[in-house]
């Protein structure tokens, strides 16, 4: 529709260009899903963005001081991102926090910790490799959307071929079956937030990339994307049904939406109805086959 | 590790389990032999279930002991049980939907089928493949599991049950819970020959509420009433009147269906008649029903039947025909529509569409009412506490009160107010009942039937989906068969001029 | 000029408040009143409030405050409320429950809305009190007796200022893009229109296209590489509503490899703008100059706590008024590299230096 409407939006550099786009909110939303296929929630991508992209900032080349580990940096960061999901994760199984609340309140430490590293004084990144993730690029898409497409296919393994993936699958299913089965479910719970908070990690690394700083709010409005992106995708947020793919899927739709409203000119004023709008329509379209006997829908 | 023949595959003695203010096990004594089909029945609350759970450790007694293979054990948890060889597939089905069923009949214990978290497509379609093999059943490993029939689930279920005899190096002892309360005649067929087989390398505990079903698959019957065994027989040359006696103490009534009181079916009045309705899943259904009769529409899974009850009601899209009640054409859009011309629905998931759970009798009892409608004026709350009282009253529903939540009654005192729900606006004109006595026992089903009489004799038409086929000859006036979404037939059955389950079977298959 | 902003939006690097208050403990020299404070200068409390450190802007803010307190040997303490109403609320009250003789609060309200109880509970208290950025138009100071002053900047002038230096720097002729900032505050709205005042008067100049990124850095880089790709080399020069997002359009533009062909504009002077002003890479951006802000709020307050000035002698035009903000171009950029605050600036005599206009 957006293709008729606007020559450009056809445009190779415009494909090229959304699929640049996509690649931070496809990581996420990469994370997300296996927390969505649990059945639950995971409101901590925003915190746990920031935190990294500080770190990754302070870690690598930079304006703030005289580290210039490189690689290592980044790996600091994405396993920070794995220790934020780890604790996610325990607060649901120890305490017994509901998820919602849990990421939440970890989505908050995480922006204290990146304030902290804040300090003041944006860390500004003159590491060469990093910056160049953004700018540099390979078969026409940048190493950023290599970066991505690599995250779904790990994504995508995880879930088709790991005892992680299968039991993320299982416990959204029917987790009480699980237990029944003599399976400890509580690990495997903790584990996929771990993974989770590994790739909210490396998608703030990835922002960091692009917008060549360190920023808290590197990670603000992907939590509720990334979420849209899966549900719009197919994957419900009951638990048990979606995937992987389905998200990648998901992700592409949103972001073509985006990009197609600007392409065709659709006033600013406007755009954030029209784009609700647009994703409501999208959800109901894909629930439609679960609705025919009169299910309820909460 | 050879185990004497004569030795019991597993013993039970003098089991007891107390729950607060109840004693549900109070010395049972059961004994399986090595290769044999042991029956398991008793009324609901007799204590079968809490025994259940105590042979697959999800209950801890409070004293007795079990033993398996001569050797007393303390079975903690599923897993414990499950080491010493003993299964049980759930009356709940107990599979993960959205795995494969290779992945449901290892899950747990996938062995080579995972190695280091990594799954080994090939060994697990294998390793399934094994246990399906054992049964003789050919499902697709790799299909997943939400796509297979029921029966096809239950195969399922048995062969990951099968695979505790890996774990305990011993014949396994299958726990089979209420197998066959929702499968088709020619499945619960499919299922015998199944048990049968199994026989061969297992011992099988099977419950069942129907005991015509218990004496047919079983070597030897077990009774339990109120948390005691009451005795066993030998299943062959038994009858289920005996079985029935023991059950509840006394000979049961022999009019299980209130034969007698069958009411006078006013043909002359035509109360529903339907002409040609199609729909996704059934083509050309014609129907009549008089005032006072009652119509069972039989046929195997996937013939159609709960699509044509549903649609009556309007909760399932019709494409064409037409539906006249007492001779005024009506158009059911849609639930309400039906509600107003005096419909009512008995829903078959009585746990998901019959009721709400926590809501308490009295609310779930006038809850057509205050949603719909089909109701004239307000009743008000000092007046309807009396309705909803009478009819507890005239029901017999036993709970503490009109104010308890529905979800704590028993199955047959929920199904009881389920009913009432449509008899308390006293315009009720047609009843559609989609298995009402789904996992009742005895006594309430026999409840059930006496109020389905009372309903028919005071002029209401009746269209049942039955249980069995030995509940819908015996409770109907007319039986319609349907096959592949079509009525293929359509037998007299009379008080007195019964036909025999056999020849209908014949038209249903 | 108003601001509302929502408390998501902590980008916003736009909004600030000043309010000081002092209580007279004790009738100095025989004047001491509510308004006219007669405080030990060592008894006067100072307090700053921001949304949050995190904001560079913010963030120099709370600097300038800290180094106007040592000017005068005290501390300033720092208050941030994470741009939640509720919270900045909450902060005001328990401050005002305290010792309010000799307070002086320099706050940045959260949105207009919330000016009005923050200035209220300072009244009944008797602190002193500036505010900054937020306030509806119909509250005024000049009804309040330890409601100092109101300060905030015209957004029209500083949406003109850039657009004139970008025409300038595209040679007066050619397109252009503009990012908003969230469309429903004052901000983006007044320094939009100022934009549309500078297209007038340039006749050249092109508006391609307009978009919101709502004040955020990543929004404005993505928003900027799917415009670039609709104009392809139309686009001239991209105006901004604020630094971040001008910020925002440099790494997209760098990413598609025309960094250095397109002119950047932006509002606010941070750090890392200022910089890029510096070496090239940006044409322009405004500056309000957040430390003099920050030490502006408290230095009025101390002035009237002390008693060195009187509330009741100010003139209406200090009461509420437009601060003088400044274009930052690359010949004065090295003077806004390094923020710092020029004492004198906070000496009681020229604390209304500053006055662009009063606000009507």
């Amino acid at each position: 529709m957006f293709a008729v409407l606007s020559p450009r939006f056809r445009s190779i550099e415009n494909v090229q260009n959304m699929v640049d786009a996509a690649a931070v909110l496809a990581v996420v939303t990469c994370g997300i899903t296996f927390v969505l296929l649990m059945g639950s929630i995971d409101l901590s991508a925003a915190g746990v963005m920031g935190a990294s992209a500080l770190t990754v900032s302070l870690l690598v080349a930079n304006n703030r001081n005289d580290n210039d580990l490189g690689l290592l940096g980044i790996g600091v960061a994405v396993l920070l991102g794995c220790a934020f999901g780890c604790l996610s994760g325990l607060a649901l199984v120890l305490l017994k926090v509901p998820s919602f609340m849990a990421t939440l309140g970890v989505s908050a430490a995480g922006l204290g910790v990146a304030t902290l590293m804040f300090a003041g004084v944006q860390p500004n990144v003159s590491d060469a490799m990093l910056k160049g993730w953004a700018i540099e690029r390979f078969l026409g898409l940048s190493y950023l959307t290599w970066i991505a497409a690599t995250c779904i296919l790990v994504g995508w393994l995880l879930q088709r071929y790991t005892r992680l993936g299968r039991y993320a699958f299982a416990i959204g299913g029917a987790e009480e079956v699980l237990a029944l089965s003599g399976v400890r479910v509580k690990p495997y719970k903790v584990a996929v937030f771990a993974v989770a908070g590994a790739f909210y990690g490396l998608a703030g690394v990835m922002v960091t990339s692009q917008l060549g700083a360190g920023l808290v709010q590197a990670g603000s409005g992907y939590d509720f994307s990334a979420i849209t992106a899966a549900v719009v995708g197919g994957t419900l947020l009951t638990g048990g049904r979606g995937g992987v793919l389905h998200s990648a899927v998901g992700v592409l739709l949103v972001v073509v939406l985006t990009n197609g409203l600007v392409q065709i000119g659709v006033s600013p004023y406007w755009q954030g109805g029209v784009e609700g709008l647009i994703v409501v329509a999208a959800v109901a379209a894909a629930v439609i086959p679960q609705r025919r006997r009169n299910q309820v829908v909460k | 590790m050879s185990v004497p023949a004569s030795t019991p595959a597993l013993e039970v003695r003098g089991l007891v389990k107390h729950y607060p203010g109840v004693t549900a096990l109070d010395g049972v004594d059961l004994v399986v032999r090595q290769h044999e089909v042991l029956g398991l029945v008793g009324e609901n609350g007799a204590g079968k279930s809490t025994l259940l759970k105590a042979l697959v450790g999800l209950v801890v007694p409070d004293a007795g002991e079990i033993r398996v293979r001569g050797e007393a054990v303390k079975l903690r948890s599923v897993v414990d049980a499950a080491d010493h060889g003993i299964g049980m597939v759930f009356q709940e089905q107990s599979l993960v939907p959205n795995l494969t069923a290779a992945e449901n009949i290892l899950l747990g214990g996938e062995g080579p089928g995972v190695r280091r978290g990594v799954y080994r497509w090939d060994a697990m379609r294998r390793l399934a493949q094994e246990q399906l093999d054992k049964i003789g059943s050919n499902i697709d490993p790799l299909v997943r599991t939400d796509a297979l029939s029921f029966a096809d689930r239950q195969m399922v279920e048995i062969a990951k049950v099968l695979r505790i005899e890996q774990r305990s190096q011993h014949p396994p002892v299958i726990v089979l819970d209420e197998p066959t309360s929702v499968l088709e005649a020619k499945e619960i067929e499919t299922l015998f020959a199944q048990i049968r087989r199994l026989r061969e390398f297992a011992s099988v505990v099977f419950v069942s509420h129907r005991l015509d079903e218990v004496l047919e698959v079983c070597d030897r019957v077990a009774v339990l009433r109120n948390g005691q065994s009451v005795g066993e027989l030998a299943a062959a040359g038994a009858v289920p009147r005996e079985l029935h006696r023991m059950m509840i103490g006394s000979t049961g009534s022999d009019d299980h269906y209130h034969e007698n009181a069958a009411a006078v079916v006013e043909s002359e009045r035509p109360r529903l008649t339907v002409r040609g309705l199609s729909g996704t899943s059934f083509q050309d259904v014609d129907l009549d029903v008089a005032a006072g009769e009652i119509v069972a529409i039989v046929g195997v899974h996937g013939s159609g039947r709960e699509d044509v009850c549903r649609a009556l009601f309007g909760a399932e899209p019709v494409t064409a025909g037409e539906i006249r009640m007492d001779g005024k054409k009506i158009n059911i859009s849609g639930t309400r529509a039906a509600c107003a011309a005096g419909i009512g629905y008995v829903p078959a998931e009585r746990k998901t569409e019959g009721m709400v759970g926590p809501m308490s009798v009295a609310e779930n009892m006038t809850l057509a009412k205050q949603r719909s409608r089909c109701a004239g004026p307000f009743v008000a709350p000092g007046k309807q506490a009396a309705v909803v009282d009478r009819w507890i009253d005239r029901l017999c529903i036993r709970t503490p009160g009109r104010d308890t939540p529905i979800q704590r009654l028993s199955g047959g005192n929920q199904q009881k107010v389920v009913l009432a729900r449509w008899l308390v606006d006293g315009d009720i004109r047609l009843l559609l009942l989609d298995h009402p006595t789904r996992g009742l026992d005895i006594g309430a089903r026999s409840e059930v039937y006496r109020l389905m009489r009372e309903l028919a004799a005071s002029g209401v038409a009746t269209v049942l989906l039955a249980d069995s086929l030995e509940e819908a000859i015996g409770m109907a006036d007319r039986i319609l068969v349907m096959n592949d979404g079509r009525v293929v037939s359509e037998v007299a059955c009379p008080a007195g001029g019964k036909p025999s389950p056999l020849d209908l079977v014949k038209e249903m298959v | 000029m108003k601001i509302t902003t929502r408390p998501t939006v902590v980008l916003l690097s736009l909004s600030l408040a000043a309010a000081l208050t002092g209580c007279s403990e004790q009738a100095a020299g025989g004047g001491g009143s509510a308004d006219a404070g007669g405080c030990q200068p060592a008894d006067v409390k100072l307090v700053g409030q921001v949304r949050n450190e995190s904001n560079p802007y913010e963030a120099s803010w709370l600097t300038g405050g800290d180094e106007f307190a040592k000017t005068v040997g005290l501390t300033q303490q720092r208050l941030t409320y994470g741009g939640d109403s509720t919270k900045q609320q909450e902060q005001i009250s328990q401050l005002l429950a305290g010792d309010t003789k000799c307070l002086v609060m320099n706050v940045l309200p959260n949105g207009d809305s919330d000016t009005a109880p923050i200035v209220k509970g300072a009244d009944t208290a008797g602190a002193f009190l500036v505010t900054q950025w937020n306030k509806p138009a119909d509250l005024k100071p000049a009804d309040y007796k330890t409601w100092i002053s109101h300060i905030t900047y015209n957004g029209v002038e500083s949406g003109r200022q850039i657009g004139d230096a970008l025409a300038t720097a595209i040679g007066g002729q050619g397109g252009i893009i503009a990012l908003q900032g969230v469309l429903d505050t004052a901000a983006a709205k007044d320094r939009f229109a100022g934009l549309q005042e500078s297209l007038t008067k340039n006749p050249g100049v092109e508006l391609l296209d307009q978009q919101t990124a709502n004040f955020s850095r990543a929004e404005a880089r993505t928003v900027t590489q799917t415009l670039l790709t609709k104009h392809g080399d139309k686009v001239k020069g991209i105006w901004t509503a604020n630094d971040d997002m001008a910020l925002g359009a440099l790494e997209a533009l760098q990413q598609a490899g025309r960094a250095g062909q397109v002119a950047v504009v932006g509002i606010d002077a941070v750090p890392d703008a200022v910089k890029a002003v510096q070496d090239g890479s940006m044409t322009a951006t405004v500056s309000s100059d957040g430390t003099w802000q920050g030490g502006i709020g408290l230095a009025i307050g101390f002035c009237v706590a002390t008693g060195k000035l009187a509330v009741k002698d100010l003139p209406a035009a200090n009461r509420a008024f437009f601060a003088e903000q400044f274009l930052v171009t690359k010949e004065n950029a090295a003077d806004f590299a390094q923020p710092k605050t020029n004492p004198s600036d906070f000496e009681c005599g020229n604390v209304f230096k500053r006055v662009a206009g009063a606000l009507t």
